[in-house]
């Protein structure tokens, strides 16, 4: 094993088996590893796929999300960084970009100059969290996830896993858009994921 | 890249550029954004360990052996077309013009003809931008050391990123990297720092109006045209 991996697992207190898979495909493109990350990331690629109400969305896309998610994990693991992210954060984010430029593939004809991924290039320079800061600062994280009422739960799980605007999201729970916004406000206070009141641009008004 | 930008996306527009629901003109001006400023960089992270969160905990759909198969024959094939650290070397080494976010510098170089400066006024050119899309015309501005723009109200939503230099107007000074959401009825009149040129990126919805009585004589200002 590399130094890398090592460093992986002597860091972390109860190892994120999934990172440490990952960084193996990144680093020396091992084939079991990322067997076993598609035997444990396939079966949720594919739930999130078919949790898509996105308007042109239908189930034998799903499959191919799978497929098309996972050839870019590996053409991709090169890239990862287990100082950043654990390996279902970025697996995550390489589903939702895929996700969306099938849908905009589909929806149009005339040629796209960007595809998704390319609006989260990140400077080289990034300074990154220690392992266990980072490490934290998710469990702490999944803690006050499953700790949010209800009524904040069910609109972050529209937006996030059926693809919808706060807007789309007014409409269906009929409620008010301010009310939508404010309950995700709440809900990102409650996780301490908030641009501070301060740094907001002045004319940014909440309807 | 610094880390002095004061004027941001608000958290709601930060979350649907995180979930992937934000419109495209909208994400260009985020994403330009988060290319200057950290702290903003570091909340997407957290936006984005929530969707993985939803993600992780979801019901699992059983996935037939037949694909793990057929992806693995997928990356045998791919391995032999291309050896992927040689694509990243190159790739990073591809030339990205000053500062510009490497999103901007892919807008420019994608288009089919090189986006052109237009005068738009004395002090005031404009490049439009090909993004794919009609519902905003995203364009560079290019505001001249000490350049008066004149003063105007807003038709539609208008983001504005400030890419290099700084401008100001009766609000504030904005320099790179701040992110401006401006409404109808915000009205304003930018204006060019001394020190040197301002570029922005911008992505508007609807034609500025114009509060002036000489209105009239600026008809540049007053169409958009989306690409």
């Amino acid at each position: 094993m590399t130094g890398r991996v090592n460093a992986l697992q002597s860091s972390v207190k109860r190892s994120d088996k999934w990172s440490v898979l990952l960084t193996c495909v990144g680093e020396s493109r091992d084939r079991s590893a990322f067997a076993d990350l598609f035997k444990h990331y396939a079966p949720l690629i594919k739930s999130f796929a078919q949790a898509s109400r996105h308007e042109g969305w239908f189930p034998g896309l799903n499959e191919d999300l799978v497929q098309e998610v996972m050839i870019k994990v590996w053409q991709k693991a090169a890239g990862y960084n287990p100082e950043k992210a654990s390996a279902t954060t970025w697996i995550y984010t390489v589903a939702r970009n895929c996700r969306i430029d099938m849908l905009r593939r589909k929806s149009n004809t005339q040629h796209l100059p960007l595809e998704n991924e390319d609006y989260w290039h990140e400077p080289d320079e990034e300074t990154p969290t220690s392992l266990l800061q980072q490490k934290r600062s998710e469990e702490k994280l999944r803690e006050s996830l499953s700790q949010l009422p209800r009524e904040q739960d069910e609109i972050l799980r529209k937006v996030y896993l059926e693809g919808k605007s706060h807007a789309e999201a007014s409409k269906e729970l009929g409620l008010p858009l301010g009310t939508v916004k404010s309950r995700v406000r709440l809900a990102l206070q409650k996780m301490q994921i908030l641009v501070p009141a301060e740094f907001q641009d002045e004319l940014t008004h909440e309807q | 890249m610094n880390n002095k930008t004061r004027h941001h996306p608000d958290t709601s527009m930060l979350l649907e550029f995180s979930a992937g629901t934000l419109d495209t003109a909208a994400s260009i001006c985020v994403s330009a954004h988060l290319h200057f400023c950290a702290h903003c960089r570091d909340s997407l992270l957290r936006l984005d360990q929530v969707g993985s969160k939803f993600m992780e905990d979801a019901e699992t759909q059983p996935v037939d052996d037949a694909l793990l198969d057929n992806v693995m024959q997928q990356i045998d094939r791919l391995d032999e077309l291309s050896d992927p650290t040689l694509t990243k070397v190159t790739s990073e080494a591809k030339g990205v013009e000053g500062d510009y976010p490497p999103l901007v510098n892919k807008l420019i170089e994608a288009d089919d003809k090189p986006p052109r400066w237009r005068r738009l006024s004395g002090s005031v050119d404009m490049a439009r931008l090909k993004t794919g899309q009609n519902d905003f015309e995203v364009a560079l501005h290019r505001i001249c050391a000490g350049g008066k723009t004149p003063k105007h109200d807003h038709g539609g939503l208008e983001y504005t990123v400030v890419l290099k230099g700084s401008f100001s107007d009766e609000r504030a000074v904005y320099s790179e990297g701040d992110f401006i959401l401006r409404k109808p009825g915000d009205t304003h009149q930018p204006m060019g720092a001394q020190n040197g040129e301002c570029i922005c990126l911008s992505a508007q919805s609807a034609p500025i109006k114009l509060t002036s009585p000489w209105g009239f004589v600026m008809n540049n200002w007053l169409r958009i045209s989306p690409r």
